[in-house]
C-alpha cells in the first residue's frame, strides 16, 4: 500500500486548466438565474415576483417604486396593457395566473410615486426634443426624463391636458387626474400649439442634440422613411420615432427609443450594447405541487382595494428552483446555488498564487448525487466537486490535512486489518464476501453472522475479503492511490479465484464494480435468491427504509432491500426523499472528516424526513443515524439477530476491524495472531476519551506517545494542573499526551491534541 | 542589528519543569515549520535539553489557524 505524503511546499505555482466551454456548459444547467415567467414574457422587464412580493406585503410603496422601474406611467400602462406576465404565469397550468395588471393598477393608485422634486437631479449636458403627441411621444419623455435628459415636447394641443387626453381615452376620470398630477410632477418642458413642418424641424435641428418624433410626424416629415422596429430610428437616422400601436407597443417603443437617444447622445452607434431588450424565454423550473390559492381574487368595479390587491399579490408562489437547496443541507449550508458555486469552485482550482477559499466547500460535498436526482436539469455537483478535488490533488495544491485521517484508516484497512482467505477446505472459491470496512467497524458480529450464513447456505465456496473498496481515496481525489487499490485488490481477487464479489454494502459494490469490474452482486440480491436464513425473528413495526447514495439509480437495490425488509415484517415509512431523492447520511464524500459541522447538518437534514426509526443498509449511515440519537439499524443486523449497539468511536472501530480479523482467523481458519499487549495500565477520563474522537486522535496514538515517554523520558511537568505533558511526532503531525502517572495502576490520560506544524528550536 | 519579529511569545513564568533534566522551562526560541513556512516563535524550552513546549491553547488556537491558512494556499 501506498504511503500518503504531505505535498511540500505552498509555493506551487501549476494548475490543470479546465475549458471554459465545459465549465460554462456545466454551469448553464442551472436555470437558478433565469427570469420567472412573468418577469420573461414583460417587454419592459418589470421586476414582477419582486414587485407581488412588495405588494403581498402590502408595501404599496415599494411595489410602486419597483413598477416605475419599468414605466413612467404606471396607471396609464396598467389600464392599457395586454398583460403577456398574466397569461406567461406558471400558476395558469393550474388554475387562474395572478392578475398582475389589477394589482399594478392598485400600486398605482396606493403607492406614493417616489420622487418628488426630480427637478434637483443634476442634468445630462445633451438636450432632446419630442415632437407630436399619443403615447408613444407621452412614454418616451417619461423615459428620457428618467434618464436627466433635458426634454422638450412639441405638441399641437394647447395645454397639458389636451396633450394627455391624446390616445389615452381608456383612462377613468381618477386615473386621468392622477396621471396629469404625475405629468404635471415631472421635469418635462412643453410647447404647446406648434406645427412640426419641414422648417420647424430644421430649426429644432439646430436647436437640439436629438430629435424625436411620433409616428404620424415622422410619417409627415419623411414620408418614404420607415422606422426599425429594434432601434425606433429611421434610416437617415435624422429621427427617432415610434412603431406599432397600442399600449404597450407604445411603452416598449419609448424604452428603445430612448435607449437609441442615450447612445446618440453620447456619439455611439445606437446597434452596440444594448443588452438584453423585450421578452425572452425562461427555463425556469418551479415546483407547483403545493401552490394553493388557485383562483383569481375577484374585483370589484373600479378596481382592487389595498386588501383585494394584497391577497390577490400573494397567490403569486414566487416562482424560484430551489429544488436542490430544499433537499440538500450542505448547499443550504454554504448558501449558494449550484451554478453558482460550481463556477467558484471551478475557479478556486484555476488560481495559480493565492488563497484557495473554496476548498472548504469542495471538500464538504458528500457527492452523493442527490442534487442530480432531484434537479430538472439533472445538475451534478458531485462531479464539479469531485473533479475539482482531482484537479487539486494533482496540481499538488490539495491540503492533506481535510482527508488525512481517513486516507489512512483506508491504509489501515487494506494494511493491518486486511484479510482475504478462501473459505477453509477450499483453494479457489465461487464467491468472495466484501462486508466493506465500515462493517467491520461498526458491527463485527453482524459480519460473522454473515459470512457463517454464506459459507453454509452456498455452493462452491466463500471466501472472505475484509478491507477498504477504495472509495475512500475515490472520495478524497487522490487517483494514484486509486489505482494501486485496484491493483491491489485485483491480485487478492485473483488469488482467490476470481470469485463473485459479494458486496455488503452499496458503495463499495458501486466502487468494486467500477475499479476491479468482473460480477460484482449485494449480499441483498443472494438473500433475495436464497432466502432469509432459518430463526429470523419478523418485526412487526414501522420503519423508515434509508436508501444509500451508493443505490442510487439502482432501483433494483432499493426494491431488493425492500422486499427484505417486507419478509422481515417491516411496514416500510416512504418519505418524499426516498429512493433516488435520498439524502446523504454525512458520511459520503469524507465530509464527515473534512468538515463535521457541516456533516452533522446533513444528518440531522436526512433524520428530519420522519419520526420513525430508520432501517439502513450502509453500516456508516446506520452510524450517523445512531450518534444522532435516532434509532436506527442496518437491515443485516435485522436479518441475522445481531445488535452492534452504541456507535463506535474512531480507536473503537480501529479496534473491532483488528478484532474480528484475529476472531476469525481463529475461529475459522485455526491461526492464532497475538493481541498487542501494553505491559502497562492505560485508562482514559471520559473527557479525554472525547476530546481524543472529536480531535480524530487514536489509543494508538497516545500509546506511541507514552511508549516514547517511558524510553526517553521526555515530558514537562505542568505545576498548577499536577499533569504531564509528553509529545511525540507521528507522520504529519505532532500528538501531545496530558497525563498523570502512578507506580502501581500505569498510566490515566487526562487529554491529548495535536497540530501539523513542527516546531524546532533556533537558535540566536 | 534588525529587530527579531516574533508571531507568539509565552513565558512559562516558573510553572513548567522538565521531567528528564528537573530544571524550570525559560522563555525560549523556537520556530514553527509548516509546508516549507517558518515562522520564529518564543515558548517555553528547555535550557538543557532543548525541549520545546506546545500549550493546548496556543496548539488549538493561533497554531490551528495558521494551519489552516496555509493549507488553502
Ligand atoms: S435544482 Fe438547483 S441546480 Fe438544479 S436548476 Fe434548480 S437551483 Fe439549479
Ligand atoms: S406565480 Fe408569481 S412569480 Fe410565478 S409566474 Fe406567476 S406571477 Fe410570476
Ligand atoms: S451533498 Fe449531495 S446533494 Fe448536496 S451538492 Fe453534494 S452531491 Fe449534491
Ligand atoms: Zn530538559
Amino acid at each position: 500500500m501506498p504511503e500518503i505524503q504531505e505535498r511540500g511546499s505552498t509555493h506551487v505555482y501549476k494548475v490543470n486548466r479546465i475549458s471554459k466551454e465545459e465549465m460554462e456548459s456545466m454551469v448553464a444547467r442551472c436555470v437558478y438565474e433565469e427570469p420567472p415567467f412573468c418577469n420573461a414574457a414583460c417587454p419592459l422587464k418589470l421586476d414582477t415576483r419582486a414587485f407581488l412580493k412588495a405588494a403581498a406585503g402590502g408595501d404599496f410603496k415599494k411595489a410602486l417604486q419597483l413598477y416605475e422601474k419599468a414605466t413612467p406611467f404606471p396607471l396609464i400602462l396598467s389600464m392599457g396593457c395586454e398583460a403577456p406576465c398574466e397569461t406567461a404565469c406558471r400558476l395558469c397550468e393550474r388554475g387562474d395566473g395572478i392578475a398582475v395588471r389589477a394589482v399594478e393598477a392598485a400600486a398605482a393608485r396606493y403607492g406614493q410615486a417616489s420622487r418628488l422634486g426630480s427637478v434637483f437631479r443634476t442634468k445630462k449636458k445633451k438636450t432632446v426634443a419630442v415632437l407630436g403627441s399619443g403615447l408613444f411621444p407621452l412614454f418616451l419623455a417619461g423615459e428620457l426624463e428618467k434618464k436627466a435628459y433635458p426634454t422638450t415636447v412639441f405638441c399641437e394641443q394647447d395645454d397639458l391636458e389636451a396633450f394627455l387626453h391624446c390616445e389615452t381615452e381608456f383612462l377613468d376620470e381618477e386615473a386621468f387626474a392622477l396621471e396629469l398630477k404625475r405629468l404635471k410632477g415631472k421635469d418635462i418642458q412643453f410647447v404647446f400649439g406648434c406645427d412640426p413642418d419641414e422648417a420647424f424641424f430644421a430649426r429644432q435641428r439646430e436647436a437640439f442634440d436629438v430629435l424625436c418624433a411620433s409616428e404620424t410626424v415622422a410619417k409627415k416629415l419623411f414620408p418614404s422613411e420607415e422606422a426599425d422596429p429594434a432601434l425606433m430610428i429611421l434610416a437617415s437616422e435624422k429621427l427617432v420615432t415610434g412603431c406599432g400601436s397600442g399600449v404597450m407597443a407604445a411603452a416598449f417603443g419609448a424604452k428603445k427609443a430612448a435607449l437609441t437617444v442615450d447612445r446618440l447622445a453620447q456619439n455611439l452607434d445606437p446597434r452596440n450594447m444594448r443588452g438584453s431588450e423585450g421578452a425572452v424565454e425562461s427555463r425556469l423550473y418551479t415546483d407547483l405541487s403545493e401552490a394553493s390559492a388557485l383562483r383569481r381574487v375577484p374585483s370589484e368595479q373600479g378596481g382592487y382595494t389595498p386588501e383585494q390587491a394584497a391577497q390577490e399579490a400573494a397567490r403569486c408562489i414566487q416562482c424560484h428552483c430551489e429544488e436542490c437547496m430544499k433537499s440538500c443541507a450542505y448547499l443550504k449550508h454554504y448558501k449558494k446555488y449550484p451554478g453558482l458555486l460550481s463556477k467558484e469552485i471551478y475557479n478556486n482550482t484555476q488560481i495559480i498564487m493565492g488563497d484557495h477559499q473554496l476548498n472548504k466547500p469542495m471538500n464538504a460535498c458528500t457527492l452523493c448525487g442527490q442534487c442530480t436526482a432531484v434537479c430538472p436539469n439533472g445538475f451534478d455537483m458531485a462531479h464539479v466537486c469531485a473533479v475539482a478535488r482531482r484537479n487539486m490533488v494533482s496540481t499538488d495544491k490539495m491540503p492533506l490535512a481535510p482527508h488525512e485521517f481517513a486516507l489512512m484508516d483506508m491504509l489501515f484497512s487494506n494494511g493491518d486489518a486486511f484479510l482475504s482467505r478462501p473459505q477453509p477446505g477450499f483453494e479457489t472459491c465461487r464467491y468472495v464476501f466484501f462486508p466493506g470496512c465500515q462493517a467491520s467497524a461498526i458491527a463485527p458480529e453482524t459480519v460473522k453472522a454473515a459470512y457463517l450464513d454464506l459459507c453454509s447456505r452456498l455452493d462452491g465456496g466463500v471466501a472472505l475479503m475484509l478491507g477498504c473498496c477504495g472509495a475512500i481515496c475515490d472520495w478524497a481525489g487522490r487517483c494514484e492511490m486509486q489505482e494501486s487499490t485496484r491493483e491491489f485488490l485485483l491480485t487478492e481477487l485473483s488469488r482467490l479465484g476470481d470469485p463473485v464479489i459479494i458486496a455488503g454494502c452499496p458503495s463499495c459494490r458501486k466502487e468494486l464494480a467500477e475499479s476491479v469490474g468482473g460480477e460484482v452482486v449485494g449480499i441483498w440480491d443472494i438473500l433475495e435468491r436464497i432466502g432469509l436464513p432459518e430463526g429470523t425473528k419478523r418485526i412487526n413495526r414501522p420503519a423508515a427504509l434509508h436508501d444509500s447514495c451508493g443505490a442510487r439509480g439502482d432501483a433494483h437495490t432499493q426494491q431488493a432491500i425492500r422486499n427484505l425488509a417486507s419478509r422481515l415484517g417491516v411496514r416500510i415509512v416512504e418519505t418524499k426523499y426516498s429512493g433516488d431523492r435520498s439524502p446523504c447520511c454525512g458520511y459520503g464524500g469524507l465530509t464527515a472528516y473534512a468538515n463535521p459541522e457541516v456533516a452533522g447538518e446533513i444528518t440531522r437534514k436526512a433524520l428530519e424526513r420522519t419520526d420513525a426509526p430508520y432501517i439502513t443498509y450502509c453500516m456508516a449511515c446506520r452510524d450517523r443515524f445512531a450518534r444522532e440519537g435516532r434509532e436506527s439499524r442496518h437491515i443485516l443486523e435485522l436479518i441475522y439477530g445481531t445488535d452492534a449497539g452504541a456507535p463506535p468511536d474512531i480507536s473503537e472501530k480501529r479496534y473491532n476491524r483488528l478484532n474480528l480479523k484475529r476472531e476469525l482467523l481463529r475461529e475459522f481458519w485455526q491461526e492464532e495472531t497475538a493481541e498487542m499487549k501494553l505491559d502497562y495500565e492505560l485508562t482514559f477520563t471520559d473527557e479525554a476519551r472525547s476530546l481524543m474522537d472529536s480531535r480524530m486522535i487514536l489509543t494508538d496514538d497516545v500509546i506511541a506517545v507514552l511508549n516514547d515517554y517511558r524510553e526517553h523520558g521526555e515530558a514537562v511537568l505542568d505545576s498548577e494542573t499536577g499533569l504531564l505533558i509528553a509529545r511525540r511526532r507521528l507522520g504529519n503531525a505532532t500528538f501531545w499526551v496530558k497525563f498523570t502517572e502512578d507506580q502501581e495502576q500505569g498510566y490515566t490520560v487526562h487529554g491529548a491534541y495535536s497540530h501539523r506544524m513542527n516546531v524546532v528550536r533556533r537558535e540566536g | 542589528m534588525a529587530i527579531e519579529r516574533n508571531y507568539y511569545t509565552i513565558d512559562p513564568e516558573g510553572k513548567l519543569e522538565c521531567m528528564k533534566c528537573h530544571v524550570p522551562l525559560i522563555k525560549g526560541k523556537a520556530k514553527f515549520m509548516y509546508l516549507d513556512n517558518g515562522f520564529p516563535v518564543e515558548l517555553p524550552v528547555c535550557p538543557v535539553c532543548g525541549f520545546v513546549y506546545v500549550p493546548e491553547e496556543l496548539a488549538l488556537g493561533k497554531v490551528a489557524s495558521v494551519e489552516r491558512a496555509l493549507e488553502d494556499k
